[in-house]
């Protein structure tokens, strides 16, 4: 097996990082690891982890600002993960969860 | 690989609000996808996420309960699947039934399904190969 085709395999095998990944492509924009931890109930230094292997499968980039460092999705690479996607069910499992969000958020009475 | 995923989902909120979120597009940009849509019977739309872009016709508008469009993932050929939104309006809410269907008519090749599928049997035979292998060494 190519190196590369193992380590996007060994990447995407964790749940975990499949969740990064679908919040790296669902943002549709780079997030700062701040961001992506946010959303975990791992600590900072677990996701950390996570973003080195999917880099290093070539998923993911990141980039340096200042002293924040943000990951965004690499589409090209990500056409395995996109279609992965196309199996839908957790596409519309999240979608659906997205719209209680956002309806809970639209019209909360302030 | 089936045809058709379906979803149920229970929202706090009235039919109006729900049915709202998924025919306004600003309101489906803001939650699911950058949106040009209408809920006109056919309607051209275009959902459009990064390089994704998604098309379809509006086949169907029942105002507040129903609505159905095609979907086609640009960069899948000619594959048309089908999405169907379905309403009713129940004492905590509304009930959401999601439909996609069509989706077997995806090609095999290039899935993850199929991905994962050679992956395993990559591994298998690796596995095989090396049990032989020590065989032999065994043997030898």
């Amino acid at each position: 097996m190519p190196e590369q085709v193992d380590r996007i395999f060994k990447a995407i095998a964790d749940p975990t990082r499949r969740e990064i990944i679908n919040l790296l492509v669902v943002a549709a924009t780079s997030l700062s690891i701040t961001q992506i931890t946010e959303k975990f109930d791992i600590s900072r230094q677990g996701i950390t982890k996570h973003i080195k292997s999917l880099e290093d499968a070539g998923l993911i980039s990141i980039s340096s600002e200042g002293r924040e460092k943000y990951c965004s999705a690499t589409p090209i690479q990500l056409k395995v993960v996109y279609d992965w996607l196309t199996s839908y069910e957790q596409f519309w499992t999240d979608k659906l969860n997205d719209l209680d969000d956002f309806l809970n958020k639209k019209y909360t009475t302030n | 690989m089936k045809d058709l995923i379906k979803k149920d989902h229970t929202y706090a909120h009235s039919i109006d609000r729900v049915w709202a979120a998924i025919t306004d597009p600003a309101q489906i940009t803001a939650w699911f996808i950058k949106a040009n849509f209408k809920a006109e019977v056919g309607y051209d739309y275009t959902f459009q996420h990064e390089q994704t872009i998604i098309k379809g016709k509006v086949l169907e508008v029942s105002p507040v309960t129903k609505l159905v469009y095609t979907w086609n993932v640009s960069g899948t050929g000619d594959v048309e699947t089908t999405v169907s939104w379905q309403l009713s309006p129940i004492p905590e809410g509304t009930h959401l039934t999601l439909e996609h269907s069509g989706i077997s008519n995806y090609p095999e090749e290039g899935l993850a399904t199929t991905m994962f599928d050679n992956f395993s049997k990559g591994w298998i035979n690796c596995i095989s190969e090396l049990e032989k292998y020590l065989k032999e060494v065994a043997h030898a």
